[in-house]
Formats: C-alpha cells, sequence, structure tokens
C-alpha cells in the first residue's frame, strides 16, 4: 500500500510540473513577498497626508518633523496645486489656517485633524498598550495572513481542480479503478501532495514576510490552521472537479466562492463593515483560526476544530463518492 | 472463468440496462459480445471488472462471487482494454507503462520495450508524450497497457478501433497469441471481422438481452439457405445458376465450358446479427 501511494505521488507530482503548478505557486510567493516588503509596508509607513506650512514669523513652536515647511504664500498655494491630497497650514497672522481642496466631507475632516495634530505632535496621549506588535510587524502579519488565505482558498483549490481536470480529460481515472491499488489511495495522494506544498508556501511565506524570529513562535500554531484550510479547500476543489463536466462550469463554482465565500470573510475581518450573519460562514471561522495563530492567540475551541474534521469528514465521503462515479462513467 | 446466471442492472429506477443474462466463459476461450451502442455491452463489462455495483444475479469469476472476487488479487489476474486509449498524454508511452505496471508484483510483469515491441511500436515514439501520438500508436500503448502484466483473464473493448488494415491484423494476431498462451479474453466489440475471426463463441446482445449465443459458424450455418452460386462459362457466354449444396454431391449438374467462381450463399455474422435483433451494429 505504501509503495503504491509512493507511486501514486510520484506520478501527481510530474502532473503538477507538466501543469506548472509549483512553478505558479514559486511565481506568487515571490509575487507576495515583493508586495509586502516593497509595496504594503511601504504604503502603511507613508504619512497619510503631506502637510505644507507656512509661518513667516515662527509661530508655531512645536511642530512636527513630518511638516514641510514652504517660504511663502505662493509657494503653498502652487506646492497644493501639485499635491491636491496636502494639507496647507497659513500661519502667516499667528493662527493656524488650514488650505486645502475640497474632498468628502469625512475625509476633509480626518485631514484638518491630522495636519493640526501635526503642529502639536507631543500633545497628550492616553492609549492603553495592550499588545507588543510594532505597528509594521502586525501589518505584516495581517497581509501575509491575507495572501496565505488567498493563496489556498483560491490559488491552491484551482490548482488541485486544474490537475483532476486533467486527468478527468485524458479518462486515465477510470484506468485506475482495475488496477491493483486501493482506489481511495488516488484520492489520499493528491491530498498529501496539495497538503505538502500548501504546508512549504506557508512556511515560506512567513518566514520572508513576518520575519524569522517571529515565525519560529506562530510556526506550529500557523502550520495546523493551514493544514485545516488546505485540506478542505484541497476536498472541495475534487468534489467540484469530479462532479462538474468542465472547467468552464468550474470557473462559475471558482467564482462563487472567489467573490462570494471570501469577499465578506475579509470584509468583516479587516474593515470596518460588520457583517450581523458572519458568525455563521464557516470560512470566517478559518480565516479567523489563521489570523490568531498569526498573531499569537491559537484558537482552542474545541468545537471549532471538531467542526473543521467534521467538514474534512464529509467532504472525504462526497469525494469518494463522485470517485466512484467518475470510474463507472462512459468514455 | 465467467458465470453470468439472470444478470440484471439497473441506472435509474425506470431504466434498466440489462434484462437477467445468462452466459458463461471457459477458461482459454475468446468470448464475443456483440451489440450496437447502449445494449448493455460495456455495462456487463463494467459489473464484471469491478468498475460497476449493484447489479442483480449471480456473477462470479474465477470460481467466486464477484462479490469477493474484487480484491487486489483479482485486478492483479485481469488486463483490460477501454474503448477509448486512456493514457496520461504528458507522459511517453515508456513512463505510463512504468506508472501502471508499477501496481503489479514484478515477477509477474513483462518487459516494456518487448510488449511495446510485439505490438510493433515505432521506436522513435517510445520516449515521446503520447500527445504526439496519432490514434493506432495509442492504441497499440493502451493494448501493452493491458498486455504488460500478462493477465489471465483479458477485457477487450473494440480492440481494433483506431488501427489501419495492418494494425488490425496483428491486434488479431496477438489476441489469438494469448489466447494459445491459456488467457481468457471476453471481446466487446461492434467489428464483426474481429469477431468471425478470433471468437470460439459470440453472444448478441440488444435492449440489454441476450438475443443468440454460439459459435460464429453454428450462427452463420443456422441462418444459411444452404446453397451455392455457380458463375460458369458456356458457349462463350458467362452464366449464373444457384443451387443447393446437396446437389452438388454428384458433380455439377448442367452443362457448361468452365467454371469461373463457386460462391456458398452463406450470410455472414452481421446478417444473423440483424435477423436475430431487427438491426445492425452501428
Amino acid at each position: 500500500m505504501f509503495k503504491s501511494l509512493c507511486f501514486l505521488l510520484k506520478k501527481d507530482c510530474r502532473m503538477m510540473v507538466s501543469g506548472k503548478f509549483f512553478l505558479m505557486s514559486l511565481g506568487f510567493l515571490v509575487l507576495y513577498t515583493l508586495y509586502v516588503n516593497f509595496g504594503y509596508i511601504k504604503f502603511m509607513n507613508a504619512s497619510l497626508y503631506n502637510v505644507y506650512l507656512y509661518d513667516p514669523e515662527g509661530t508655531q513652536t512645536t511642530v512636527s518633523t513630518l511638516v514641510q515647511q514652504v517660504s511663502s504664500k505662493e509657494a503653498l498655494d502652487a506646492v497644493l496645486l501639485d499635491d491636491t491630497n496636502g494639507v496647507g497650514i497659513d500661519a502667516s497672522s499667528g493662527q493656524p489656517q488650514l488650505v486645502f481642496y475640497k474632498g468628502t466631507q469625512n475625509a476633509d475632516r480626518h485631514r484638518a485633524d491630522y495636519a493640526l495634530s501635526l503642529l502639536q505632535p507631543s500633545g497628550n496621549d492616553s492609549a492603553e498598550l495592550i499588545g507588543c506588535h510594532t505597528p509594521e510587524q502586525k501589518a505584516r502579519k495581517e497581509i501575509t495572513c491575507e495572501l496565505l488565505f488567498f493563496e489556498i482558498a483560491a490559488v491552491g483549490f484551482l490548482g488541485i481542480a486544474a490537475v483532476l481536470f486533467k486527468e478527468k480529460s485524458m479518462g486515465v481515472i477510470r484506468v485506475h479503478a482495475i488496477l491493483p491499488l486501493q482506489k481511495n489511495l488516488f484520492i489520499l495522494s493528491k491530498l498529501a501532495i496539495f497538503l505538502l506544498s500548501d504546508l512549504a508556501f506557508a512556511i515560506l511565506l512567513t518566514v520572508l514576510n513576518v520575519g524569522l524570529a517571529d515565525t519560529a513562535s506562530i510556526l506550529p500554531a500557523v502550520l495546523l490552521q493551514t493544514a485545516l484550510l488546505s485540506l478542505i479547500m484541497a476536498l472541495t476543489g475534487l468534489v467540484c472537479a469530479l462532479l462538474l463536466k468542465d472547467f468552464r462550469q468550474f470557473t462559475l463554482a471558482y467564482l462563487f466562492i472567489a467573490i462570494f465565500v471570501a469577499t465578506p470573510v475579509f470584509l468583516s475581518a479587516n474593515t470596518a463593515v460588520k457583517l450581523d450573519w458572519i458568525s455563521f460562514h464557516p470560512f470566517y471561522h478559518i480565516y479567523m483560526g489563521l489570523k490568531n495563530a498569526y498573531f499569537g492567540t491559537p484558537s482552542h475551541r474545541v468545537v471549532y476544530y471538531l467542526g473543521c474534521l467534521a467538514a474534512i469528514a464529509v467532504l472525504l465521503a462526497g469525494v469518494q463518492r463522485v470517485f466512484q462515479r467518475e470510474m463507472g462513467k462512459e468514455g | 472463468m465467467i458465470e453470468v446466471k439472470n444478470l440484471t442492472f439497473s441506472y435509474d429506477k425506470d431504466k434498466q440496462a440489462l434484462h437477467g443474462l445468462d452466459f458463461t466463459v471457459e477458461d482459454g476461450e475468446i468470448f464475443g459480445f456483440l451489440g450496437p451502442n447502449g445494449s448493455g455491452k460495456s455495462t456487463t463489462q463494467k459489473i464484471l471488472t469491478g468498475i460497476l455495483k449493484g447489479h442483480g444475479g449471480k456473477v462470479s469469476l474465477f470460481g467466486q462471487d464477484i462479490s469477493a472476487a474484487h480484491t487486489q488479487e483479482f485486478f492483479q489476474k485481469i488486463g483490460v482494454l477501454f474503448e477509448f486509449p486512456y493514457l496520461y498524454a504528458n507522459l511517453s508511452a515508456v513512463d505510463n507503462l512504468k506508472y501502471f505496471s508499477s501496481f503489479y508484483p514484478k515477477e509477474q510483469l513483462r518487459g516494456i520495450e518487448e510488449v511495446l515491441e510485439e505490438l510493433e511500436f515505432k521506436a522513435d515514439f517510445l520516449k515521446k508524450p503520447v500527445s504526439s501520438y496519432s490514434k493506432g500508436m495509442r492504441q497499440r500503448a493502451s493494448m501493452a497497457r493491458a498486455l504488460i502484466s500478462n493477465p489471465k483473464l483479458l477485457f477487450l473493448d473494440e480492440p481494433t478501433s483506431g488501427l489501419d488494415p495492418s494494425g488490425a491484423v496483428l491486434f488479431r494476431k496477438i489476441i489469438e497469441k494469448e489466447r494459445k498462451k491459456g488467457t481468457t479474453v471476453f471481446l466487446t466489440t461492434h467489428n464483426m471481422l474481429d469477431a468471425d475471426l478470433l471468437c470460439s463463441r459470440v453472444a448478441f446482445i440488444a435492449d440489454g438481452e441476450i438475443k443468440a449465443l454460439d459459435t460464429p459458424r453454428s450462427l452463420k450455418e443456422q441462418g444459411s439457405n444452404h446453397c451455392v452460386v455457380i458463375d460458369y462459362l458456356y458457349q462463350g457466354r458467362r452464366e449464373e445458376k444457384i443451387i443447393g449444396v446437396s446437389e452438388l454431391e454428384a458433380g455439377i449438374p448442367f452443362v457448361h465450358d468452365e467454371i469461373i467462381r463457386i460462391h456458398s450463399q452463406e450470410p455472414t455474422l452481421e446478417d444473423i446479427f440483424i435477423q436475430y435483433t431487427g438491426r445492425g451494429l452501428s
């Protein structure tokens, strides 16, 4: 049995290599890493708006280093003409007057508060310290978690279905029906290879974007959550690929999953949008499980793990059923 | 080797595909299963090979009831050629055979090169991916997959489909060679020539029922009018006469200068099939 599994794994590896799956995963890894390190973090670190100050008398004494001084009223107008998002402060009369191009009401209020706050950067800060993550590290963990979830839920799901559709179109699944091997090994091999591939991806993505030191402490929990998500998505991909007629039908299912399943989860977990029903969304709990693992507070709720295992068991039974059906199909 | 009694099968509640088939296949026999599309041929083969479950009636293979027979040992003893050449298109014929044969015990296997050589597989294509093969080459690689494990029972579905005439002759020779080795062959086909030339016995199946089962010779004899057509020359003119075979015993019973040909009026297997089932095979 072990020998048969090895042959199946070897063949699945070849299928994935020929389907450029590993190359695609590597490409995504590079893309995500570049995005996190050279895009997202810099963007998150950037000042919200450029603030320009015209203060010929030097009336403002506690100005933040983020504020750029201009030499004349004309220079202030000229710079705001170029940087329409920027906020100007004209302190030539002794009292700071705000000058900026009108945007939306909420954004304008925010811009005004932000610009004025920079005139007194050491003002009273009464916020309570509740965590030891620096804003950058927090941002890194958040985005790494989102990208990993997206990679497994959407890209990995698409990958396993693509491999299976290829085998389905070649009819070779039917040949396995008459080979002297345990038929479940065919499914097990695919699950194993996609699970290993997802775990390797999770390790690399976390090390490259969260850093080695932090990764060491959170990795076991992250890998556990990755494994649960990976198995659920791989089994869903197998069911869809075996059940649906062709790749075109599958892309519709894929769109449904990508848009209607992932979007509310991301919105609810990462933005101010609150959806009352989100606690009934199974992927929300899986995403939060992964996020909590990244922030060093992994879930210990037995119900959550039982739910995941039950989902895996149900999906596995479904895969076995549709796999049997596929083997018995006409050519 | 195969014993089938009152075999029934339904895909849906309303769609019964097999209505009580009865037949046996002896050891070392080439048994032809002939029928048009949708007649129940493939369903029967799938039940025998363990792909379809949930049939009615009694089926035994290798002397064992089918439910107990479909073990790994059973699959080691059978070889199956499907109607279409199912192969990994991204792998070469050799890599396909290496992969599929890896599930069988080593001592049971034939050499990959030896089998492909027997099938006159073009050497240039051995390492090329299957996607670059012609239909005939794919069929040869598929046949090699069915033969590589030295099966005791061989299920062949349209073995000569996609082959040119010389390829079809080669395949018939190989099937005959397998029979001589003692392999039992269950041949599912539309091709009456294959059935006529290869099969010890044939069963005609239509609408999920066996309409006739006998040797091809007997079936043809049963449908024969026992006459011959004699084409001859007499006084420079070419003429034709139909006479009963019994009349020939005393010699040609009419005056003639030269006999050009004598042709038996024996019907083809296809004629007999139509006679029994009321329709053709295609």
